[in-house]
């Protein structure tokens, strides 16, 4: 009876969890899939079917080609910002610096509680080019601004640089906690053999912090190209002409302003395989480490 | 049996006597009987909100057996036309919804609603409300393109040319030259060349409502018989001078948000924008700004598409149609309809508020809102294509942001103008 119960339990207890997520993630993201297959405007009664045409035109047409493009350079960008940048200062927290740890701390990590809108609205008036008070300050040293918002390229930068403030802090602290919890006795047996600092942190640190590691960067590439999103509909709406456009947006875009499921749903779904492929990744090394412990 | 006679009687009497409660009763709910009714409306609190649940209110208070609840749907017509799909596939949709021009066809061929035609031929007996309230030039805006009408126009806007006249004194420059585009031009290359500042801002956001009204203010049409013709001469010409004004850096090219930032604190000297901005700029301009009507090009004449929306019922049931019916037409009252343009900036829709003393007195006070009124009578309908128009507004877009970045105009707008014939089969 107990052993019965046993087996059934634990199925009973995730009843909640698999029901929310069937209806929320797997049903919605089958009936995508559905969708990519179909022209319909959303809510009218039939929706014709089309076949592949819908995945053709996500790579054949100009338009989405510039956006995959300009989502690689997204991923680039944010990696940099939002990755390599905050390791690098969080090595030098930790290591390099013994005071005001908890300080830096806080300092960086104030920006992420505020709502993107709001970072979004405040950097386009600091950042206006004509008018805002940065463009006052260059104009008074003989400088002018660049129109960053009419530069594709530019503007991803900029879109950048505001997530770069929001997630710099959490990115941050998440990468000081994993280097914190390399054991002590490791490190300071490596300072006993005189080994020089940079090949401590080249050849000790960041190997046993590579799980941290890897989770900040896929959470970095997935998440950001997320919060990207708010800037982009707020200043640029993803011109100009889908230069600062990325997948995530051009799928709001075509469902939502423009509403062509199809065209959307099958955006979305090739967007799903990419995320599938580095999440597939980040479970290999994250997961495998954990394996190496046991 | 004398017994049984009572029980019998007794029997009948109580039954009697509940069913005169039971009449009582449903005679009295009857009087009483309250119809729920949704209004779906797009303004946020600092956009007229306070007003439309000031005039709800008022609504309520004065007819007992209508209550409307308003609902406030966030990121204006777009979005209650998204929550407004989810209403449709769950079954459960408002009584009545404020739709913006650009989605005319698009609302009119995928919900069900009721034309005001119908409603007033239903509940009043005769077309007289809407005939005396609105003239022929404001119904065909809220016409869809088989000539039917949606709902009724609500709110109207219309481009100005706001201007810094600070800057204008400044550098003697003559208000009336600014009439023509190219008057606009000269006086931008003086402003430019002496101090360095832009001349024009043209609105640029999520639309090319500005743009449109550029060409057609050059004898453009946008379309004709339901097919684009913008790739005209006159068309080409227009956006010509645009970019023209944008590539010698006398007009600011740049989201709408920072454009209109740029004009108030006094680096742009002219705003090529909604009359719905007035208040705003009223507000944050620190230097003596005005609105004058909308510059056309020399030989032609200021011609504009016009901006708002409409309202439309959606109710299904007839009581609630009556009621939204009723609703409406305490919303087009006079004193509804110009206690509502005070509180959002937009213009009255019906003949009798545009006329009314109060109106009057209130653009007195508001001198901007005087071009925009004046506009009134040069205004088209926003175009909306019958098939696909809001991805044909996006080829718009793509061609406003493509020679805006120093694309051919020609090329580009005949390529868009292809685009969007395509889909019109």
């Amino acid at each position: 009876m107990l052993n019965k119960n046993n087996k059934i339990l634990p199925f009973v207890y995730l009843l909640p969890t698999a029901i929310l997520l069937t209806i929320f993630m797997i049903i919605p993201i089958l009936y995508t899939f559905y969708l990519s297959f179909f022209d319909w405007n959303l809510i009218a009664p039939t929706k014709e079917f089309v076949g592949l045409k819908n995945y053709i035109e996500v790579f054949t047409d100009p338009v989405n080609q510039k956006v995959i493009l300009n989502t690689l350079i997204y991923i680039i960008f944010l990696v940099i910002l939002n990755f390599v940048i905050p390791y690098f200062i969080s090595l030098i927290v930790k290591f390099f610096i013994s005071k005001m740890q908890g300080t830096y701390k806080v300092l960086f990590f104030i920006p992420s509680l505020f709502s993107l809108v709001v970072g979004a609205m405040i950097f386009t008036w600091i950042l206006n080019p004509v008018s805002g008070p940065l463009a006052y300050i260059l104009k008074a040293i003989g400088l002018t601004m660049p129109n960053w918002s009419n530069s594709g390229i530019l503007a991803i930068t900029v879109i950048c640089l505001i997530t770069n403030w929001k997630v710099f802090g959490y990115n941050f602290i998440l990468l000081l906690t994993g280097l914190g919890s390399i054991p002590k006795n490791i490190i300071d047996a490596a300072r006993i053999d005189g080994i020089p600092k940079w090949r401590l942190v080249w050849n000790v640190i960041l190997p046993m912090n590579r799980g941290i590691a890897i989770y900040v960067l896929i959470l970095t590439i997935v998440q950001g190209l997320q919060y990207v999103f708010t800037p982009i509909n707020v200043i640029t709406t993803g011109g100009p002409y889908y230069g600062s456009s990325n997948v995530i947006y051009q799928t709001y875009l075509n469902a939502f302003v423009l509403y062509k499921t199809g065209t959307s749903s099958a955006l979305a779904i090739t967007t799903f395989l990419i995320f599938l492929i580095l999440l597939f990744l980040e479970i290999k090394f994250v997961e495998s480490r954990d394996k190496d412990y046991v | 049996m004398n017994k049984k006679f009572f029980r019998n009687l007794s029997v009948v009497l109580s039954l009697l006597a509940l069913t005169f409660i039971f009449a009582g009763c449903s005679k009295k709910s009857s009087a009483n009987e309250v119809t729920k009714i949704t209004y779906w409306h797009v303004n946020a609190q600092t956009q007229g909100g306070a007003t439309v649940d000031q005039l709800v209110k008022k609504f309520n208070d004065t007819h007992k057996n209508i209550k409307v609840t308003a609902k406030y749907n966030p990121n204006m017509y777009q979005g209650l036309m998204q929550n407004l799909q989810s209403a449709q596939a769950s079954g459960k949709v408002p009584d009545i919804v404020q739709v913006g021009w650009a989605y005319d066809n698009y609302f009119a061929s995928n919900f069900k609603y009721m034309t005001p035609t119908d409603a007033a031929k239903k509940f009043d007996g005769s077309n007289k409300f809407i005939d005396t309230n609105f003239n022929k030039r404001s119904l065909s805006f809220a016409k869809d393109s088989t000539g039917k009408l949606v709902g009724l126009p609500y709110s109207l806007s219309t481009p100005v040319l706001f201007i810094n006249k600070d800057i204008l004194a400044k550098y003697n420059i003559d208000e009336n030259s600014l009439q023509t585009c190219e008057g606009v031009k000269e006086a931008s290359q003086k402003i430019n060349q002496q101090s360095g500042k832009y001349g024009l801002y043209i609105q640029e956001p999520g639309d090319t409502w500005a743009q449109q009204a550029l060409m057609l203010s050059h004898g453009a049409d946008i379309q004709k018989n339901g097919k684009a013709t913008f790739a005209s001469k006159q068309g080409i010409a227009a956006y010509k001078y645009y970019q023209d004004m944008v590539n010698s850096k006398l007009a600011l090219h740049t989201p709408w948000a920072q454009g209109m930032d740029s004009f108030v604190k006094g680096d742009v000297a002219m705003a090529f924008t909604t009359i719905a901005q007035a208040s705003h700029i009223k507000k944050s301009a620190s230097f003596n700004a005005a609105a004058i009507v909308a510059p056309h090009f020399k030989g032609s004449k200021t011609v504009v598409p016009v901006g708002g929306s409409m309202l439309s019922i959606t109710a299904q049931d007839e009581k609630q149609q009556k009621a939204a019916w009723e609703f409406e037409k305490f919303m087009y009252s006079n004193d509804s309809t110009v206690t509502w343009s005070k509180g959002t900036g937009y213009l009255p829709s019906t003949k009798s508020a545009l006329k009314s003393a109060d109106f009057k007195d209130y653009v007195k006070q508001n001198p901007m809102l005087q071009p925009a009124v004046d506009t009134l009578d040069n205004a088209i309908p926003w175009t909306s294509f019958p098939q696909k128009g809001l991805q044909a507004e996006q080829a718009m877009i793509d061609a406003r942001d493509k020679i805006l970045s120093g694309s051919n105009v020609s090329s580009t707008l005949k390529s868009a103008q292809e685009k969007i014939n395509a889909q019109q089969k």
